[in-house]
């Protein structure tokens, strides 16, 4: 349901509401049959313990575990079979030793699961629905919402409905004088025109029309600069941040996200806390788990046959056998080179959480974006109040920093002089040292 | 109302003809009515308006079209290796050999790349306990670069007049191992003719193919493979030789070999003609034993300070570290000998051989050497670099009687190196000729370039049916065969080595082969018909030579194995007398002039020509780049060429004389430069220059282009004057003219002929006499003092005598850096630094420096963060009598004729009181807490009020974006290839930025990251700088001056220790400890 819900956000538009309720309908109806809480509860135990080897609905490195209720049906106890498959053999089940060698006598390790627990794995697997099937991932909801318009549009329509109103007061008033002119005998104002009038307007009234040319200059240039502060890969919060495509569409939410997989940020990005780079995970990471895995919940099997085209992997044969072809991403995270930033140091030093910097990329980004404006005045912002704990700290490191602070005269100084506010922080350090990232 | 008044420059503007120069701006007309007249001008019928137009649509466009952002790619592996991590170096233990220097290594990669080397810290000949690091010379550390030269071969040629057709393997095999067997059935010699083979499997492989053409294994003794009629004879030529060492050997003890020296162990080192801390031998080992000895901390009384005399014609690396150096022709180098065997010889009651005439001061000065070895028997050592069997039996008989061998001299376990054999090698030139030798097979040397008959050498290859070069490069020789089949370079190979007895090492391929390259061990045993590949083979040999796990040998590098027991020396076994006889024939025949032919610092052999960072490191006595030159003593240059020595001086806009020397009938053109110490009347000139001169791709820098295309060698070859007599190859010429032919050169010097015209707070040098007794250093350390306007000395007169030391003034508020977090800086011990230059090499290599070329080097606008001054001592001194002060400034300039010499690394000060810091306009260069002096390259405009501030010179400016087009022929970096090289941790600067040392502040970033990570402080030791970490003698000392324990606080508080210029107050962070050389009165009087 949680995907429903990530739709629901995303789609603002109200027919994206509509269709996706009307959707939703439809399917939920549609599902009524089965029992979602014992489906759900097999699925994560499924995905836990035996998505490594095995498939609900095909054969993999074990075999496929839907109809496993039927095969085994007066052939043995399924139950045991599948909690500990060579005690069971052992027993003398013959039907176990078939399956056994029927799929090269790779052995299943023993699993501490209960009964209940096997019922619903295999009420899952008998259940299971392959990607597509699923309530609400058919395919990703058309984005045909209306996007909101923005304050200035807005005032825009108002302008122009007060200027309308203005002429058509403007006329009144002419048609009005007109009037009173007849009614004195004299002829009436030859029509000046909209331009005319303004001209004689401004003839008249010289320092307010000065004014008005300014206010236009300056509402004019006003508007040239923020035109020009959004051309750019950081739009900050009035435009669109920096989102490039990817060869991919890789999903963070789904991968990292706590509702979902929730994997560790560094399993795949796992040089940010030995290197200066994070690091794009290479394919084989990726292997690590899609070897298993090759369907998607929203994108079926498109996106990740693009992970075995590049690592050369026949889902079919189960072997790398095709050539292989790196991954070419656009990098969405850029410093200019003559910046050293180095992961290792924000992150196994100084224990900041990725999303401080790269936003709520497991919770919301479906598509990675820059989240924050990588600038340097941001890093010293970060670097003034971010508080180092020097006194008291267990790293030794920083122990014989304060050491060095505490017991000489020059370094009281200067420790005081830090303390001024009652923290050490990463500025007084030296945080904001050029050398400390341009070399 | 116009004034009437007239201003002018010079007076030749009153001229009503106006200045010559305003009349000479347009020599020629300009053609304006030829323009004006073109019909299709005046008819154009594109308007003013229509040009704004377009104008205007132009700049519109191209500003939209820059709005877009770039989109920058990012590649991840697709199967990750383990062992890398992107952003994190790996190194790898590995040893360098190419011939002629030996080096156990590690090498730094990045991402697969190797893009530094540095000296192996923990094993190896070359590693220094005391020190703990690994020494390595410029040519080793910068051979990296090499590795990425775009003008290597893509994979074997096949040459067919001239004509480069590169081939499959599998045709080169096939038609290679047809001609082999061809050359073999027809009963035909077939040679494999290298440079020195240490290592095992190169051996094995040798013995593999051997079996398969020959019937007649004979894998023996070098001395007598030039008379083996076999099939297969491996002949092995050093383009220099040390046969004669060799062959002494032979006669004297019966073994054709180098012998083994132990400098750690001699308290007296005397060098004849040996450049021992430089070329000469086993050099990465000498310089450290050499070195170790050369500290008067560690001298006891059972250890004294070593006493280095040095008898020597040019002033070389070694003769300028040495105590007493003494200058002598070289066609007097074997009466030397021959003296110092009579005088040692009549010390332990033997009689004199021989009645060898020296001058005066040099017989003094040999009775005097004389004595001190008989004062240290069995503790010294004498080292003659004479290639002449003769006189090298003389010095194996006075080491000999010294009790040496065994203690110092190692003839037992003797070096596996200099295997080269001369006579062989002119042998073979005669068998080529001859039509005997059918398959030539060539590694690791170049004779087409360094044999003296190398054109009797040409024409002898193509007389040869079946010619193979295994050479990287379509070299000189290379060029002539047949094949070419290139050799990985050796960060691409798999490899082992027997450098010394009982040790071996390891190569060990840190990158795959960029090109369709094979080892030559694997060709070899290809057309033998084994196909095993080479990594294997080599393990396999290794399981005999290195026992144990193949894991941690690699892991090392080096294995040590045993040793046959010294303690019974070979007994020497040679006619004294006829030894005598040849070396005293081998001085005869000295004319006017003699030249000496040497091996310069920084290119050896010739063989890394193609370096660049080498071409630009700067020779370290004479400071010339890119060029080789006729060194030569200042008198006779001035008296050649009637020229005072103040219009002798080279500069940017003064050129250097060319003097035309001519020897056996063939002469070359050389710029000369003046080398104070210079024997007189001998000149000498590098061999390893002119590579490349009748246009063979050799490399890049090795031979420049000229706009045309042609050929521009970088220098001339000096090989052709070297002369095979007897059984060895001279490196000297004994008759030779000289004349200067009024022409003139630029040179590319990097610094004149400076002396320390006793200013103290540069240079300051002590002897160990006054170093030991007299203790108190203000004798010889004496702090800078100030005169103060404050009765101070209270003699109630406020005076000159009043004096403050300089360190108690100061202008700037102290800097917070004392005792409070870290404080980094270097100790410089001048008497460890013997001025090689690998430290000038590690920091280009780590710091993407760029080279710039001759004609920017001449401009004063090298790139170096790091140099190493040279100074001589001039003959005045401050209280030298009977002068004037300005007469006495004059002659304080001008070097000394048997000046002693002072190397000086200097690199940015990090002064904590920086004159630079205080006048950037845009505050690019700043002080950090961690007393590092910072250089932020985007911020800086290029102004260079830094470097005009900087007391110490360090700044670099770019005057170009060296990265470009124009500078592609010196500049690696410039291409794809050569960019592999870069450090990715600097930043690689662009035109109008100034940039000096950093003290390496990446790593030092890193190294606090590593210990804040582990959750410890800094160690001392685990931050090194490029320059620290490629001196293994130790000299530069880099660490934390806040950390009480370090070894670098150690040598701030020295007693030795002193700032560079201290009266100028700026708080240097690097300090340097006075040089204290083992000097007597004696030597005094006689310098």
């Amino acid at each position: 349901m949680s995907l429903v819900f990530r739709l629901l956000k995303r789609s603002t538009g109200l027919l994206g509401h509509v269709a996706i309720l009307a959707f939703l309908l439809i399917t939920t109806g549609a599902s009524a049959q089965i029992d979602q809480e014992v489906y759900d509860k097999g699925e994560k135990i499924f995905k836990a313990n035996c998505a490594a080897c095995h498939k609900p609905d095909k054969d993999m490195t074990g075999p496929a575990v839907k109809g496993a209720t039927q095969r085994w049906e007066g052939k043995g106890d399924l139950h045991e079979w599948i909690r500990n498959s060579q005690g069971y053999i052992k027993s003398g089940n013959p039907y176990a030793k078939q399956v056994f060698e029927d799929h090269n006598k790779i052995i299943m390790p023993p699993q501490a699961v209960s009964n209940e627990d096997i019922d619903a794995i295999l009420y899952y697997a008998d259940n299971y629905a392959p990607a597509g099937a699923k309530p609400g991932t058919t395919a990703p909801a058309p984005e045909t919402a209306a996007q909101p318009s923005s304050n200035w549009e807005w005032l825009l329509i108002t302008g122009l409905l007060l200027l309308v109103v203005l002429l058509s007061l403007g006329g009144v008033r002419h048609q009005l004088s007109n009037a009173v002119r007849e009614k004195q005998g004299l002829n009436p104002e030859p029509p000046l025109g909209t331009w005319g009038r303004i001209k004689r307007w401004a003839g008249r009234n010289k320092g307010w029309a000065s004014v008005a040319v300014l206010l236009l200059v300056v509402w004019g240039s006003v508007l040239c600069w923020n035109f020009l502060f959004r051309i750019g890969v950081y739009g900050g919060d009035k435009a669109e941040h920096y989102k490039p495509s990817q060869p991919i569409n890789y999903d963070h939410t789904l991968h990292a996200g706590a509702d979902n997989l929730a994997i560790n940020c560094q399993y795949c990005h796992s040089g940010a806390e030995k290197s200066r780079h994070a690091g794009i995970p290479s394919a084989n990471v990726c292997m690590n788990c899609h070897q298993a895995v090759s369907e998607g919940p929203a994108t079926g099997t498109a996106e990740i046959a693009k992970i075995y085209e590049a690592t050369g992997w026949d889902p079919t044969t189960m072997t790398y056998s095709g050539p292989e072809k790196p991954i070419v991403w656009n990098k969405v995270h850029n410093l200019p080179d003559h910046v050293y930033f180095s992961h290792e140091q924000h992150v196994a030093v100084g224990k900041i959480e990725c999303q401080e910097c790269h936003g709520p990329v497991d919770t919301e980004m479906d598509q990675v974006q820059q989240w924050t404006p990588l600038t340097m005045a941001w890093c010293l912002d970060c670097h003034n109040t971010t508080e180092v704990t020097v006194a008291g700290s267990d790293n030794g490191y920083y122990k014989e920093i304060h050491r060095r602070l505490a017991e000489t005269p020059m370094g009281q100084r200067e420790l005081r002089k830090y303390l001024e506010d009652e923290k050490i922080t990463v500025r007084e350090l030296g945080g904001w040292e050029c050398a400390k990232c341009h070399y | 109302m116009s004034s009437t008044k007239r201003y002018w420059q010079d007076l030749s503007e009153m001229d009503p003809a106006g200045p010559p120069a305003k009349a000479e701006e347009f020599n020629e007309p300009m053609p304006l009515d030829q323009v004006l007249a073109d019909g299709s001008i005046t008819g154009s019928t594109t308007s003013r308006r229509d040009f704004l137009k377009f104008l205007g649509f132009s700049v519109g466009a191209a500003t939209l079209a820059a709005c877009e952002a770039p989109v920058i790619k990012s590649i991840p592996y697709v199967n990750k290796p383990e062992e890398i991590t992107p952003g994190v170096a790996n190194w790898y233990a590995s040893t360098y050999y190419d011939g002629e220097d030996f080096a156990s290594v590690l090498v730094k990669t990045r991402e697969g790349r190797p893009i530094h080397i540095t000296g192996n810290h923990r094993f190896g000949i070359n590693r220094d306990p005391r020190s703990g690091k690994g020494v390595v010379n410029a040519r080793v550390n910068s051979s990296v670069l090499t590795l990425y030269d775009s003008e290597r071969l893509p994979g074997p040629m096949q040459v067919t007049e001239g004509n480069f057709v590169q081939q499959a393997w599998a045709d080169a095999d096939k038609a290679i191992g047809e001609g082999l067997a061809k050359v073999s059935a027809a009963g035909k010699r077939t040679v494999i003719l290298t440079s020195t083979v240490i290592s095992p499997s190169i051996k094995a492989a040798i013995r593999v193919f051997k079996a398969k053409f020959n019937l007649n294994i004979s894998d023996g003794d070098p001395s007598v493979n030039a008379s083996v009629g076999g099939a297969v004879d491996h002949v092995q030529y050093d383009a220099v030789s040390y046969a004669g060492i060799a062959s002494a050997n032979l006669k004297s003890f019966g073994k054709w070999a180098f012998p083994s020296y132990d400098l750690t162990k001699a308290d007296v080192v005397v060098g004849i003609g040996a450049d021992f801390l430089s070329n000469w031998g086993s050099s990465t080992e000498n310089t450290w034993q050499y070195a170790q000895r050369r500290k008067p901390e560690l001298a006891t009384e059972s250890l004294p300070m070593s006493r280095h005399w040095q008898f020597e014609a040019r002033m070389s690396l070694t003769g300028a570290n040495s105590d007493r150096r003494v200058a002598v022709r070289v066609s007097q180098l074997p009466l030397v000998v021959m003296a110092l065997h009579d005088a040692i010889a009549e010390g332990v009651g033997g009689s004199r051989i021989s009645n060898a005439k020296l001058d005066e001061s040099s017989a003094a000065a040999v009775a005097q050497c004389a004595k001190e070895l008989l004062a240290a028997k069995g503790k010294s050592v004498v080292m003659c670099g004479v290639n002449d069997e003769g006189t090298q039996v003389l010095v194996n008989s006075i080491n000999t009687m010294l009790s040496n061998y065994g203690n110092t001299v190692d003839i037992r376990n003797a070096s596996p190196l200099f295997q080269g054999n001369d006579a062989a090698m002119a042998q073979l030139v005669k068998d080529l000729n001859d039509g005997t030798v059918g398959a030539l097979l060539i590694h690791g040397t170049n004779p087409a370039y360094t044999l003296p008959n190398a054109e009797k050498f040409k024409t002898g290859v193509k007389k040869a049916s079946l010619s193979v070069s295994f050479s990287s490069h379509a070299d000189e020789t290379a060029s002539l065969c047949q094949w070419i089949t290139p050799d990985h370079h050796w960060l691409e190979s798999w490899g082992d080595h027997n450098p010394k007895a009982g040790v071996f090492a390891l190569t060990q391929p840190t990158i795959r082969p960029l090109f369709d390259t094979r080892q030559w061990g694997e060709s070899l045993l290809k057309w033998s018909g084994t196909d095993t590949d080479w990594r294997s083979f080599v393990q396999t040999v290794c399981k005999d030579t290195m026992p144990g796990s193949w894991d941690q040998h690699l892991h090392d590098g080096v294995y040590q194995g045993a040793t046959e027991p010294t303690v019974e020396p070979l007994t020497f076994s040679a006619d004294v007398a006829d030894a005598a006889t040849r070396a005293s024939e081998s001085a005869q025949g000295a004319g006017e002039w003699e030249v000496e032919l040497y091996t310069s610092e920084a290119l050896g052999s010739g063989l890394h020509a193609n370096n660049p960072w080498l071409q630009e490191l700067p020779d370290p006595i004479t400071k010339a780049t890119w060029d080789n030159y006729v060194c030569i003593s200042p008198e006779d240059l001035s008296a050649l060429t009637g020229k005072s020595f103040k219009e002798l001086y080279i500069g940017q806009e003064s050129p250097a004389q060319v003097l035309k020397v001519t020897v056996n009938g063939t002469s070359m053109e050389l710029p000369a430069l003046l080398s104070p110490g210079q024997a007189p009347r001998t000149i000498a000139i590098a061999l390893g220059y002119g590579r490349g001169a009748n246009g063979e791709r050799v490399g890049r820098a090795a031979c420049l282009r000229n706009p045309d295309g042609s050929p521009a060698p970088v220098g001339q070859n000096a090989y052709p004057w070297t002369t095979l007599r007897g059984n060895t190859v001279r490196y000297e010429a004994l008759n030779a003219t000289v004349e200067p032919t009024g022409g003139t050169y630029a040179v590319a010097l990097t610094q004149t002929q400076m002396t320390g015209m006793d200013r103290g707070s540069i240079v300051k040098e002590t002897s160990f006499t006054v170093w030991a007794l007299n203790k108190p250093e203000e004798t010889y350390n004496p702090p800078h003092t100030l005169a103060v306007h404050e009765d101070v000395n209270n003699d109630g007169k406020i005076n000159a005598l009043d004096r403050v030391p300089a360190t108690s003034i100061d202008l700037w508020a102290e800097h917070p850096v004392a005792e409070v977090g870290h404080r980094w800086g270097m100790s410089i011990d001048l008497n460890s630094c013997i001025g090689c230059g690998a430290c000038i090499t590690a920091c280009n290599s780590e710091n993407n420096i760029s080279v710039v070329g001759k004609d920017e080097v001449r401009r004063s606008r090298e790139m170096h963060w790091l140099r190493i001054d040279r100074y001589y001592t001039s003959d005045t001194h401050e209280d030298t009598p009977g002068l004037s002060w300005a007469g006495k400034l004059a002659s304080m300039e001008r070097p000394s004729l048997s000046p002693s010499v002072l190397f000086i690394p200097m690199m940015c000060q990090h002064c904590d009181h920086a004159p630079c810091e205080t006048v950037c306009p845009v505050a690019a260069t700043t002080h950090s807490e961690e007393g590092l002096n910072m250089m932020t390259y985007n911020r800086c405009i290029g102004t260079r009020y830094c470097a005009n501030n900087c007391p110490y010179k360090v700044r670099r400016f770019n005057w170009f974006n060296y990265l470009t087009e124009d500078f592609s022929q010196v500049n690696p970096a410039w291409d794809d290839l050569g960019r592999m090289v870069l450090n990715p941790d600097v930043v690689v600067r662009s035109r109008g930025v100034m940039e000096k040392c950093s003290l390496c502040v990446q790593r030092i970033q890193a190294g606090k990251l590593e210990a804040k990570k582990d959750g410890r402080p800094v160690r001392d030791g685990d931050i090194e700088t490029a320059c620290s970490s490629a001196c293994g003698y130790g000299a530069i000392i880099f660490g934390d001056l806040n950390d009480e324990g370090s070894k670098v606080r150690a040598g701030r508080d020295d007693p030795r220790g002193y700032e560079m210029l201290e009266e100028v107050g700026t708080h240097p962070n690097v300090n340097y400890l006075v040089k204290v050389r083992n000097t007597s009165d004696d030597d005094n009087h006689h310098a």
